[in-house]
């Protein structure tokens, strides 16, 4: 029997049971459009965060301590401040490093202008004003001096009146000290919106972190350091030195717990290992939404039984006719088979909207998973195939005698 | 008892052909049947509910098969053959028409007619036409598109008889097709079957009516499986065919 003839037959008769049909179909609805919507919102959030930096990547590296949780599973960044000044002062006169920022927290627990105080949420990190050397400043410049600061976005929007260049800004510590500043600069976020509220301070005065060295002295040391190489070129060589340097001379590496790992990443790395992160939460998730398939194929096998059964007649007037057993098969097979295309059309069309919405709300850019629209159509495939087997196999048995005997 | 229309051109043979339901008690629907019908004969047969008629054209139309003896269709033996080669010889040798008209409710007339021709050949380019020009012969030219349910009885019969000459078959096994029709009606139908048989295809026709049967030329009793007797009309109708099977008839007519 000719393939398209057995599909407008199949279409035919899914086309006469239009809600059983849909209802049947429903599953593999969910399932897909489950799977696409977290492909398309896992990407989104992806993109939301990596999609800045790829687009000016910069000639730096971050070197950090990291560690794998006892208990728990992923990475854990580690902030204990093991990288000293000697250690920066080493890696500064690597070839091809054209700074060594160092970054590190300080105590704060409000930050406030005459008019206005933000307790808790904002982050005052100690740094060097070469670490600004390649961010995009949205007003004024890097901070010149111990009385200035630089604020990012995220910071400047915490206040109600935006923070702008020149605005005076008091930093109260733990212990009841405060200091005022005067805002310099406001920053673009390196890692978009995610970033949060920074107000970034020069180490020299406010850092005061010391740890004894291996060498008996007490030096001033950091949890992060930020290394920046002289052009885009230079950043594997160096990133190759600097690995090296720390993680065999430098004090961090006698200093650092054992397990911790040091670990120095170009933006490329970081990028890299967030998305690992990402693509294996959304991997769980779709996993999650595959059980909604098994079920979606349970009731398309389910109903095509039912649909043997009613139709038994019918395959005897078939089989009476000349239909041979492939025949009978492939006919229901065929129905199957659209039945879960259908359903996964449907699902790849209900979930890209489901995730547009999703990504337009959250301010996220749209994604389009091909590979995963491809997937989803192959897997309807196969749901009708696998669904389909059983019933078509029974009607291809159906006995035509006993069959034209059913009312 | 046998029956054997001619023995040079037979279009069906059955040799004590035996066909038994194994209930608590086992039920001999089909009991010793042997008969043999010529090309281009029109039989009926007749009996009593129960008698096994219906078996018996299910054994002649290849849809089953029997636990005993032998039945051949255009010279082929029904027992050696595989399910899907049965399937393959109703398509092409045999045509079907039952009592309930029995067409596909989804499909239309003309793609209730084109069914036995998809089956037979998938790269068959002018089905639709042929199916147009055959439902045009029961005079239902105008009827393609209908669905079954939107169909009189009359013409419900009708598409199932231009179904049944899709393929052009040797051989129309009808089951009561007259069953569910009224008298006027039913004379349309075996008008239908009449001009069939005229143009050479062999009948074969199971009803309960008299006036139904006499259209055949001859018309075979059975009782309880068995054969009981077989009548010989033959000279009731002066079509040009007849020469040849009353010819042949006569030879049967001792035997019986
Ligand atoms: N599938 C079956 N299982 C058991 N017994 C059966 C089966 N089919 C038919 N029979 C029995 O075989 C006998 C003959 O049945 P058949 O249908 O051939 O009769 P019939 O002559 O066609 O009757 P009717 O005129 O009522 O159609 C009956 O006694 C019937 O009960
Ligand atoms: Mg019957």
């Amino acid at each position: 029997m000719n393939f398209l003839e057995s599909i407008r037959i199949g279409w035919r008769s899914i086309g006469s049971h239009k809600l059983r049909s849909t209802l049947t179909t429903l599953g593999v609805i969910i399932g897909v459009a489950a799977v696409i919507t977290f492909m398309v919102l896992g990407s989104g959030f992806t993109a939301s965060i990596i999609g800045d930096i790829e687009a000016d990547q910069e000639p730096v590296m971050m070197v950090q301590t990291q560690t794998v949780p006892e208990d728990g599973f992923g990475i854990m960044t580690v902030d204990s401040p093991i990288y000293t000044e000697s250690d920066i002062a080493e890696l500064e006169e690597l070839d091809g490093v054209e700074f060594v920022a160092p970054e590190g927290g300080l105590d704060v627990v409000q930050a406030g202008t005459d008019d206005e105080q933000v307790t808790g949420v904002i982050d005052v990190q100690a740094t060097t004003a070469d670490a600004f050397e390649f961010s995009t400043f949205v007003d004024g410049e890097t901070f010149d001096g111990p009385d200035e600061a630089v604020v990012n976005e995220q910071a400047s929007q915490a206040f109600e009146a935006n923070l702008s260049a020149g605005d005076e800004l008091t930093l109260t510590f733990e212990d009841g000290e405060t200091e005022t500043v005067t805002v310099a600069g406001v920053v673009e976020s390196e890692l978009g919106d995610q970033t949060p509220p920074t107000v970034y301070v020069p180490a020299e005065p406010y850092y005061t972190t010391t740890i004894g060295t291996p060498d008996g002295d007490e030096e001033r040391a950091y949890p992060f350091l930020q290394v920046g190489a002289e052009d885009l070129d230079a950043v594997d060589p160096v990133q190759e030195d600097v690995t090296e340097y720390v993680e065999d001379e430098s004090h961090a590496a006698e200093l650092k717990q054992d397990g911790d790992e040091i670990e120095v990443q170009t933006v490329e790395d970081a990028i890299e290992q967030f998305s690992d992160i990402v693509d294996q939460l959304t991997l769980f998730i779709g996993a999650v939404a595959g059980i909604a398939l098994v079920v979606g194929s349970i009731g398309i096998a389910n109903i095509m039984i039912v649909s043997v059964t009613e139709r038994t007649r019918e395959i005897g007037i078939m089989k009476a006719v000349g239909a041979r057993r492939r025949d009978v098969m492939q006919l229901f097979l065929v129905e199957s088979v659209i039945l879960g295309v259908i359903g996964a059309l449907v699902g790849v069309a209900l979930g890209l909207a489901a995730g547009y919405a999703g990504v337009t709300l959250l301010e996220w850019p749209m994604a389009y998973p091909l590979e995963w629209i491809a997937i989803a159509i192959v897997v309807g495939v196969s749901v009708g195939v696998v669904s389909g087997l059983y019933p078509a196999w029974r009607a291809a048995r159906v006995d035509p005698i006993e069959a034209l005997r059913h009312e | 008892m046998g029956y054997e229309s001619d023995s040079a051109a037979t279009a069906v043979v059955a040799e004590d052909v035996r066909r038994t339901y194994h209930l608590a008690e086992p039920v001999h629907a089909v009991d010793g049947v042997s008969l043999s019908l010529a090309e281009g004969s029109f039989t009926a047969v007749m009996g009593p509910s129960g008698s096994g008629k219906s078996t018996l054209m299910n054994l002649v139309g290849c849809l089953d098969t029997p636990d005993d003896g032998r039945v051949a269709i255009a010279g082929q033996s029904v027992g050696e053959l595989s399910d899907d080669d049965r399937a393959h010889l109703r398509g092409t040798e045999i045509g079907f028409v039952f009592q309930t008209f029995d067409l596909m409710a989804r499909l239309t007339a003309a793609e209730n007619v084109t069914l036995p021709m998809v089956f037979h050949d998938p790269v068959d380019a002018d089905r639709r036409e042929r199916a147009r020009a055959l439902l045009e012969r029961v005079g239902l030219g105008d009827r393609l598109e209908h669905k079954p349910t939107e169909l009189s009885g009359g013409q419900r019969q009708r598409v199932a008889i231009a179904r049944a000459l899709a393929n052009e078959p040797s051989l129309v096994l009808a089951d009561e097709p007259t069953g569910n029709l009224d008298s006027e009606t039913e004379a349309e139908i075996m008008d239908l079957f009449v001009e069939l048989n005229d143009e050479g295809t062999t009948i074969l026709l199971v009803t309960h009516e008299r006036e139904v049967a006499e259209y055949a030329d001859h018309v075979v009793h059975l009782l309880d499986g068995r054969i009981e007797d077989v009548e010989h009309l033959g000279e009731r109708r002066d079509v040009a065919v007849g020469d040849r099977v009353t010819g042949a008839l006569e030879e049967v007519t001792g035997d019986v």
